[in-house]
């Protein structure tokens, strides 16, 4: 699992590339501390190629929507596949994301 | 400085100003900065509160017109003004409370204009308060003369501003003789003004009796009485009316349940024919096993361990669409309302029809028995 940060149009863009499962989601729950500290922002989550999501990168989701609402910047994620697309839909979660495809 | 060719004694008074502006500066910011902050800690919601010092040329003019009739700069009581525009009568009232709290109010040139009138005039309403700051809410070392200057509020409705500005655009005070048609004319508009006050107070309170009303009923669990709207789904959310069935499906998964709004789905509960609380309630009791079945068709493989509050009533909201006969367009039209438009809605719509033909529940046809 990789994670990249960039800067854009004054928000941050994190690229999310590989299994986004249990063991990645503790290293990614470290990888996005940057994007946690600009919860002011906008932050897009580039989903493109991320093949896939467990609950606990769910979670990490979650914790980034949950910061950014507090800090009044918010939470865009782009470009999820359809297999994501159903996992957000059957917890409930679809409508907590701005979901953007290209 | 300017020249007006006042005479001496008004010439002193406009003096005297001049020397007092910076205090007059200052208490206006201490009158503004406490007028809104305990006006915000009662929850009173204004239409504007504005809090000036009365411009030079203005006072000039006033010096004019009757400057003999003060014998000090103090004796003038508007030199400093606030005016508050509140959107009902009772909350004028409520701000005059406030400002007796917080001012010393000097009760013999305080007026309330709107018991002026005779039981068959109409015209001008507001109220006026001459304060003083007290002594208890503000004292500066430096500036003790600042509880002593005396400063004006005018307390009014939205409606009673809206026909003083207009009286005043008007020039009707002005010293032009207007025929006795005119006094006439806007005097029927004070009287139509202060009767649509009246009835916007009555509408609040109507409003604010079914509110409480409809919380009552819900809590005795009379939801066949109370009308669905944002106010009492959240009355009737306090209940947990989705929590057992939600409880069921995270025990699918011993998944941990996420708190997140229901509101989004009042919409949904709406387009779907839900009129009342009792609509709801039957649409959990007659769909609770489909939903439960749907999400367990959809979790029961993965090792998904966190789902959101709202599960349970997504569900039982496609399972009534599916089994009232619905088809993509219904369900896409349903993640319309909750996420707004998006082409994400189509393909979720896809997927759910294409599971829906696998659901056990689908093969025993349709019903609608909400």
């Amino acid at each position: 699992m990789k994670i990249e940060i960039n800067e854009k149009d004054g928000g941050l863009v994190a690229t999310f590339e590989g299994r986004l499962d249990t063991p990645a989601s503790v290293k990614a729950q470290q990888d996005i501390a940057p994007l946690l500290e600009n919860a002011e922002k906008q932050i897009t989550l580039d989903c493109t190629k991320l093949e896939y999501i467990s609950s606990s990168g769910l979670r990490l989701f979650l914790t980034l929507r949950k910061e950014t609402a507090a800090k009044g910047g918010k939470v865009v994620i782009q470009n999820i596949n359809d297999e994501i697309k159903k996992v957000f839909m059957m917890t409930g979660f679809f409508n907590l994301f701005e979901i953007k495809n290209a | 400085m300017e020249e007006y060719g006042l005479d001496f004694h008004c010439s002193a008074l406009l003096d005297q100003y001049r020397k007092n502006l910076d205090l007059y500066n200052k208490l206006s910011n201490v009158v503004n900065d406490k007028l809104r902050e305990h006006i915000r800690l009662s929850g009173i919601e204004l239409n504007a509160i504005e809090v000036r010092v009365k411009a030079e040329k203005s006072l000039v003019g006033k010096l004019e017109r009757k400057g003999s009739k003060y014998q000090s700069i103090n004796n003038i009581t508007d030199i400093v003004g606030a005016r508050i525009i509140a959107f009902y009568n009772e909350d004028v009232d409520r701000i005059a409370s406030i400002a007796e709290k917080l001012f010393v109010i000097d009760w013999d040139n305080s007026v309330d204009k709107r018991k002026m009138h005779q039981v068959n005039s109409f015209g001008y309403n507001s109220l006026h308060y001459i304060c003083r700051l007290s002594r208890d809410f503000y004292f500066d070392r430096e500036h003790p003369e600042l509880n002593t200057i005396p400063f004006e509020l005018q307390m009014r409705t939205a409606l009673q501003h809206v026909w003083s500005a207009i009286q005043h655009d008007i020039g009707y005070k002005s010293d032009i003789e207007a025929p006795d048609e005119y006094h006439r004319n806007l005097s029927r508009l004070a009287g139509l003004l202060e009767l649509a006050d009246n009835e916007f107070s009555r509408i609040r309170t109507a409003i604010a009796d079914y509110r409480r009303h409809a919380s009552v009923l819900v809590k005795n669990g009379k939801l066949e009485e109370v009308m669905l709207d944002g106010d009492t789904f959240k009355s009737y959310l306090e209940l947990s009316p989705f929590s057992k069935l939600n409880q069921k499906i995270a025990a699918i998964t011993a998944a941990e349940l996420h708190e997140t709004s229901f509101m989004p789905y009042l919409a949904v509960l709406k387009s779907l024919g839900m009129h009342t609380l009792s609509d709801v309630e039957q649409l959990v009791k007659t769909y609770e096993d489909d939903a439960y079945q749907l999400a367990l068709y959809q979790l029961g493989s993965t090792d998904i361990d966190i789902l959101s509050s709202t599960i349970g009533l997504q569900n039982l909201c496609i399972v009534y669409i599916l089994r009232s006969g619905g088809g993509r367009q219904d369900v896409c039209n349903m993640f319309e309302h909750i996420n707004g438009k998006s082409p994400n809605n189509e393909l979720i719509a896809d997927i759910i029809m294409e599971q829906a033909t696998r659901l056990p529940f689908m093969a025993k046809g349709n019903k609608n028995e909400v």
